[in-house]
């Protein structure tokens, strides 16, 4: 089957915008993009999503207009407004930005549609930007797309263990281990949960675990910890060439991810089937859960009676951080995402963007973001390594060696593939996940039918069979670009 | 040989003005047709056009290619699209009826000489004032599992709740955002209806209680169909605004659990404005514009077919 790409005039981008805003008044949620104005040279526009790491990082940019003489001019939007107006703004060229926050499942989507550039000429002609000081996995898993590094790290997130020191104590329960192990499993970890179940502490009833319910993200990003850790893979091949996108979904490894979600769900409370991220995150600092996993942001975002209130939570000085468990006989894959920044294609000032992303990854700006101690020190999402060796650091966030040891076993390729038509899936398969924890209906036929479902957006989507050039998108080519491109 | 003739400029006058005032009325008229077929035509007829197209910016940002009607017919086989379509229909019929009902009881409830009145007047308007994702927020906390107001006092009663909360169970969750809509959108209802059966003249309401008619009979013979335009016009309103609900459903439940509180307004966000599918959401979009045409085209058809205007 062949298709006639029709070019797209000017007029046509025009109609475009018109649809935009056709569905936006449907929909009521579109924020319309802002037209850049003549603004001068020295003026950067940097977009971003409201991420723990935003507050910080706009703490500290009166030091960078200091350095560089450059004014920042910074906006903040929610996860869903933010790619929204992106995608819109893109495809009708009024694109207002010079910087903008990218998630990981993102980059394939705008790097294959051109709408950000790469940054592999500004890296290779920079000697100072110490590319080498970047964990790979993260580089890999969230910034390089096609032998392209089109954006860099402002906050890699993994996921871990929380649990509660002191219960763990009181009923004589042993810690879970801070490093992986093969005696730490997902059964191990249910075990400990239920050993939990039906008791009280200080007075309270206890939920052994919280999870995360809410589709079509929330649920997916927490699921797809466990399903990589069972081995599942989405797709026939990716990111491995050549790229095969039949869904792959109906494995023993999916059910038994559902049939331990399941499980999670029952030893948590029972509203969780509504929970986004920061419900689920800032559930445990309340005081009544006993041990969860979540992405490594809710290591310091615990410390928080909710969510960035800057108000001590009760937990603060009663939890610790733990390795997350893996299944028997399969090697452990974490998930890693996180928030990267890059430069629209049609950004008139990106060297501007280039400087701002440099100074904003930076070892320099990360250590002060971590050391601002607003809202009780609230960021710890380190790219770089050296800073998790860097005692200052340390004495701030005391978990790092654990959650360092889970970005060194990340792929955010395999967990959630960055692939274009990413979000039609994740919709389907977060539907499918909600309906499955308070429904009775058997997970194996449940995801048959998604998997039919997949296959049919994705051969919609002109995914399968795959029309364009496969990469062979590997750890090892991206520990070879990164050489490459640092020694240039 | 044809004759020519040649008439000056001030000859010509006359007729320039006369044609000016027989066709005043529509170029007074005419910026508003071109605003309305710019603004509301050019839209919905692009949109047709998309939606006979394969175009989903995820993948590529130009359509792609003619697929007839294969958006639609993927619209009418998703299973989450048809439960979409169900429950706004449920969500839309028992909003406008239940706001009508409830509002029309407030109404008559005004129109009596009790003190406060006025400051209940003035408090009624409060909540149409809120925007609904505001509103949304406030209604989280209310039907918070752990203490939320309404849970409480549904405890309280005695009422049987489901563990998951209001808005985790799917038997309760569609109910709960329809309580949202009903205590936001009343209000509307009486404040309307107050203001028609103020219109109503005392006289007749004083020959009627002289005949000894029934306060039931009063109203369903003499007041009801005296405000019978108002009330037909803000139904269809209330009708049209609930089938778009959107923004509580978003906030609350993002149409969960499962697909029990999905709406036609949340699906084609999703669709959108997650999804990026334009050809697809333009079908959807014009399921529901034909769906709402029709059903609204139905109503004011009976509603109104004894009517002289």
């Amino acid at each position: 089957m062949t298709f006639d790409i029709v070019n797209m005039s000017r007029r046509n981008m025009l109609k475009s915008a018109s649809v935009a805003a056709l569905l936006a008044s449907s929909a009521g949620a579109l924020v319309a993009p802002r037209r850049a104005s003549a603004q001068d040279a020295k003026t950067v526009r940097v977009l971003s999503v409201e991420d723990p790491f935003f507050f910080s990082m706009k703490a500290m940019i009166p030091e960078f207009e200091k350095e560089t003489g450059i004014k920042v001019e910074l906006e903040s939007l929610s996860y869903d407004a933010l790619q929204t107006r992106l995608v819109s703004a893109f495809v009708a060229k009024t694109s207002d930005a010079d910087v903008i926050a990218v998630d990981q499942m993102w980059l394939g989507q705008y790097l294959d549609n051109g709408w950000i550039i790469s940054l592999n000429d500004y890296i290779a002609k920079d000697s100072d930007i110490n590319l080498a000081d970047f964990i790979p996995e993260v580089l890999y898993s969230s910034n390089m797309w096609r032998g392209q590094i089109a954006t860099l790290p402002v906050a890699a997130y993994a996921q871990g263990v929380m649990y509660r020191k002191d219960i763990f104590d009181s009923f004589g329960i042993a810690a879970p281990p801070t490093k992986a192990s093969e005696d730490w499993t997902w059964t191990k970890y249910i075990e400990t949960l239920k050993s939990l179940e039906g008791k009280f502490f200080g007075g309270k009833p206890l939920f052994p675990t919280v999870i995360c319910g809410s589709q079509p993200s929330p649920i997916t990003h927490m699921f797809t910890q466990l399903s990589a850790s069972h081995g599942a893979n989405w797709f026939k091949s990716f990111p491995g060439a050549p790229w095969d996108f039949s869904p792959q979904i109906t494995g023993p490894a999916w059910a038994k991810s559902v049939d331990v979600y399941r499980q999670l769900y029952k030893l948590s409370p029972p509203e969780a089937i509504n929970y986004v991220w920061f419900d689920a995150g800032t559930r445990f600092a309340k005081g009544d859960i006993g041990m969860f996993y979540w992405w490594t942001p809710y290591f310091y975002l615990v410390k928080n009676s909710g969510y960035m209130t800057g108000k001590k939570s009760d937990v603060m000085d009663k939890y610790a951080t733990a390795a997350l468990p893996k299944a028997k006989g399969v090697a452990q894959t974490i998930s890693l995402g996180g928030w990267s920044l890059g430069v629209p294609s049609s950004s008139d000032r990106q060297d501007n963007g280039y400087a701002f992303i440099k100074w904003a990854t930076s070892k320099a700006t990360q250590k002060k973001m971590a050391q601002w101690p607003d809202l009780n020190f609230q960021f710890s999402d380190f790219a770089r390594k050296s800073l998790y060796e860097d005692a200052d650091v340390k004495a701030i966030y005391p978990y790092l060696d654990v959650q360092y040891d889970m970005m060194k076993q990340g792929n955010g390729k395999i967990t959630r593939p960055p692939v274009p038509g990413y979000t039609a899936v994740e919709s389907v398969l977060g539907l499918t996940l909600n309906q499955l924890l308070t429904g009775s209906e058997d997970p194996k036929t449940a995801l048959e039918r998604t998997n039919s479902l997949f296959e049919s957006i994705l051969k919609g989507n002109l995914m399968i069979p795959y029309q364009k050039e496969s990469y062979a998108d590997t750890l090892d080519g991206a520990k070879a670009l990164i050489g490459k491109l640092g020694k240039a | 040989m044809h004759a020519i003739t040649l008439r000056s400029p001030q000859a010509l006058a006359p007729v320039r003005r006369g044609f000016l005032r027989q066709n005043l009325p529509y170029f007074l008229i005419a910026p508003s047709v071109i605003m309305l077929l710019a603004l509301i035509a050019y839209p919905l007829l692009f949109a047709l056009k998309s939606s006979f197209y394969f175009w989903n910016l995820q993948v590529g940002p130009q359509p792609l290619a003619f697929v007839g009607f294969d958006n639609y017919v993927q619209a009418l086989n998703a299973f989450d699209f048809r439960a979409a379509l169900t429950n706004t229909l449920i969500l839309s019929i028992l909003g406008a009826a239940i706001e009508f009902s409830l509002g029309l009881a407030i109404a008559l409830v005004l129109l009596k000489s009790l003190p406060g009145m006025n400051v209940v007047r003035a408090l009624l308007i409060l909540p149409t004032t809120i925007a609904p994702i505001v509103v949304g927020f406030l209604f989280r906390y209310l039907y918070d599992p752990g203490g939320g107001l309404v849970t409480w006092v549904l405890r309280s009663l005695s009422l049987p709740l489901p563990a998951e909360g209001i808005l985790g169970s799917p038997s309760t969750a569609l109910a709960a955002i329809l309580f949202v809509d009903i205590w936001q959108w009343t209000p509307f209802f009486a404040i309307v209806l107050y203001a028609s059966l103020l219109a109503v003249p005392d006289e007749i309401i004083e020959a009627a209680r002289l005949d000894r008619a029934s306060a039931w009979t009063i109203l369903m013979r003499i007041k009801l169909p005296l405000i019978r335009r108002t009330a037909i016009i803000i139904v269809m309103l209330r009708f049209m605004q609930i089938f778009n609900t959107f923004d509580t459903v978003l906030v609350l439940t993002r149409g969960g659990p499962g697909t029990s509180t999905r709406t036609l307004g949340y699906s084609l966000y999703e669709q959108g404005l997650v999804n990026f599918n334009v050809g697809l959401v333009s079908a959807q979009t014009w399921i529901a514009v034909l769906i709402v045409n029709i059903i609204v085209a139905l109503y004011v058809f009976f509603a109104f077919r004894n009517e002289e205007w």
